[in-house]
């Protein structure tokens, strides 16, 4: 059964349709992630499927419960991560979870013992009566988190969980998130890492300016909007000037792509070579070659 | 209650009650309170503390007393004390509030099963729970010196808890709009001070010239100092009664607008 239905979902902010005529399903204990450059309209779906931004049109079930209608009861059964961490610098790192679990309804005793329990999952039990600002980028992130799992949620909804952290603490995020849906809990997250989406989730939507452009497992939307394998001209001595000329004359069709020439997949592997003060590479397609073949832009373009 | 074959099967928790949104929120802040206790003596004795006995010996000695109010440090005290009040709840439910929208530590409260109105209420209760603890600080300061009589000290008490749940929900109002701490310090220039020096607190509203003292009257701030002034006198009439409908109804008023103002600020 699904645990969370988006239909036709629309939502405006004066003329520019956020997020325009979504629909998708999550199943339970699926990982489900929205890829999507920023303004796509993930951290927009997200708040509305939360309860904290109101729509123009469509439907939301979140664990059998009208979102749209009832926020509030979804708030009980979901987790909610939003994209800032949100952490209360007025409190200590178990108040902040147990103020958040007392909100939530639970008795303080129970509060204190969810409060136990998840510091201990998240590793983070030494620094329980530690200031907010004592903790690394990553411990806020971490606990921002766990604080979501205070209601032992059955999904959790997560705005960009690793943006802006360090590689280590990714690593960490995503092996706690993995224990997560080890445990049955539905995740719905939104990112812009294909890595990060191609290394979590059962399920990719691909959103572009509010709409879903492909939904699928990872591997078959590179299977199906990619051509398994891209060539890529990476400058040595050259100028990126004299590479253009040169690919131009060989009749070669490429897009630039950060530093790297990324070439149309008939380029004659001899021309390539030929070309001086470069070097060819042939890799694995991967979701930001999805990406860029379905807009014609780049998941990192803002 | 006959079970249906059909039915859903319960969420495995069950929804906080609506009160406890409320409570949750107060209890926040009463945490937050506790951690920084040493410094908020200082807000809630020192500060106060000095602008009674400043005006009580300072500009009491000099006046004596009044040709219609009496002493000077007496008719002084309770209007220093609803000031001290309204002080209290505006700095925590604007610039308190202010700083946790902008923090995002606003947002995480709401992503507990608690609604804007629960949290726009906790959030005034608190401020009213500051005003009452300022009025306890300052009125008890002012029992020790012979300035409040002691059997004035209940009616005190619940004028300032009202000062304070006005002065909350129009702090929130400013917290709720103010786009940079420039503009939110507005409520403090325009608001908070014109107010503490011409609700009659430091001198009788009558010696103000006629247009000014309708002006006098109608500010919110007068009808918490007229009716703190009553009980502190013991002298309570009909313009009493009427002060204290004008101050709930202040407050019940401002309630509304500070919940919408909320709502369009965080739930964009």
């Amino acid at each position: 059964m699904a645990e969370i239905r988006v239909e036709k979902l629309v939502k405006r902010f004066g003329t520019v349709r956020a997020i325009d005529g979504l629909s998708f399903e999550v199943a339970s204990g699926e990982t489900f992630g929205l890829l999507g450059p920023n303004g796509a309209g993930k951290t927009t779906t997200m708040r509305v499927l939360s309860g904290l931004s109101p729509v123009d049109s469509g439907e939301v079930s979140i664990a059998g419960i009208d979102a749209l209608r009832d926020p509030r009861a979804v708030r009980c059964v979901v987790g909610v991560v939003t994209q800032q961490d949100g952490l209360d610098d007025d409190l200590n790192v178990r108040q902040n979870l147990e103020v958040f679990g007392f909100l939530a309804g639970l008795s303080l005793r129970v509060a204190r013992r969810h409060t136990r329990e998840v510091l201990d999952f998240f590793g983070l039990a030494s620094r329980s009566e530690d200031a907010i600002d004592e903790l690394s980028g990553g411990m806020k992130r971490r606990l921002a988190i766990a604080r979501a799992l205070m209601i032992q949620p059955r999904a959790v909804i997560l705005d960009e969980p690793t943006t802006g952290l360090d590689p280590h603490s990714r690593n960490r995020v995503w092996e706690e998130l993995a224990q997560l849906k080890a445990r049955g809990v539905t995740i719905l997250m939104s990112t812009h890492y294909m890595d990060e989406a191609a290394t979590l989730c059962d399920r990719i939507a691909i959103l572009d300016r509010g709409r879903i452009l492909a939904l699928d497992p990872p591997l078959e939307l590179i299977e199906k909007h990619t051509r398994g394998d891209v060539q890529e001209l990476r400058v040595t001595t050259a100028s990126h000037s004299s590479v253009r000329a040169e690919l131009e004359r060989a009749g070669i069709r490429w897009r630039e792509v950060g530093a790297v020439f990324r070439l149309n997949r008939e380029a004659d592997p001899a021309a390539v070579r030929s070309i001086a003060g470069t070097r060819s590479e042939v890799r694995r397609a991967n979701l930001e070659d999805v990406f860029l073949n379905l807009t014609g832009r780049e998941l990192r373009d803002e | 209650m006959t079970k249906r074959p059909n039915q859903a099967p319960a969420p495995p928790m069950t929804r906080p009650s609506f009160l406890r949104g409320i409570v949750g929120i107060w209890y926040r802040h009463a945490l937050a309170l506790t951690r920084v206790w040493k410094v908020a003596t200082t807000w809630f004795v020192i500060e106060p503390a000095c602008v009674l006995l400043a005006m009580g010996l300072g500009v009491g000695r000099l006046i004596g007393t009044l040709p219609t109010h009496g002493e000077y440090a007496s008719f002084v005290t309770p209007g220093m004390i609803v000031g001290m009040a309204m002080y209290h709840a505006i700095f925590e439910c604007s610039w308190g509030a202010f700083q946790r929208i902008q923090s995002h530590s606003v947002e995480t409260l709401l992503t507990t099963p608690i609604g804007i109105v629960q949290l726009a209420a906790g959030e005034i209760l608190w401020g009213a729970t500051r005003s009452a603890l300022s009025t306890i600080a300052v009125g008890g300061l002012a029992l020790g010196l012979g300035w409040l009589d002691p059997s004035a000290f209940p009616g005190v008490l619940l004028v300032s808890m009202l000062v304070g749940v006005e002065f909350g929900a129009i702090g929130l109002c400013f917290a709720a709009t103010a786009q940079t701490t420039s503009t939110l310090s507005l409520i403090f220039t325009i608001v908070a001070t014109p107010l503490f020096f011409f609700s009659g607190s430091f001198f009788p509203m009558e010696i103000l010239p006629r247009a000014l003292q309708i002006a006098a009257w109608i500010a919110p701030l007068s009808p918490g100092v007229h009716l703190a002034r009553g009980f502190a006198t013991h002298d309570l009439h009909t313009t009493h009664l009427a002060a204290a409908v004008y101050l709930v109804l202040l407050g019940a008023a401002s309630f509304p607008v500070a919940v919408w103002l909320l709502r369009r600020k965080l739930l964009r």
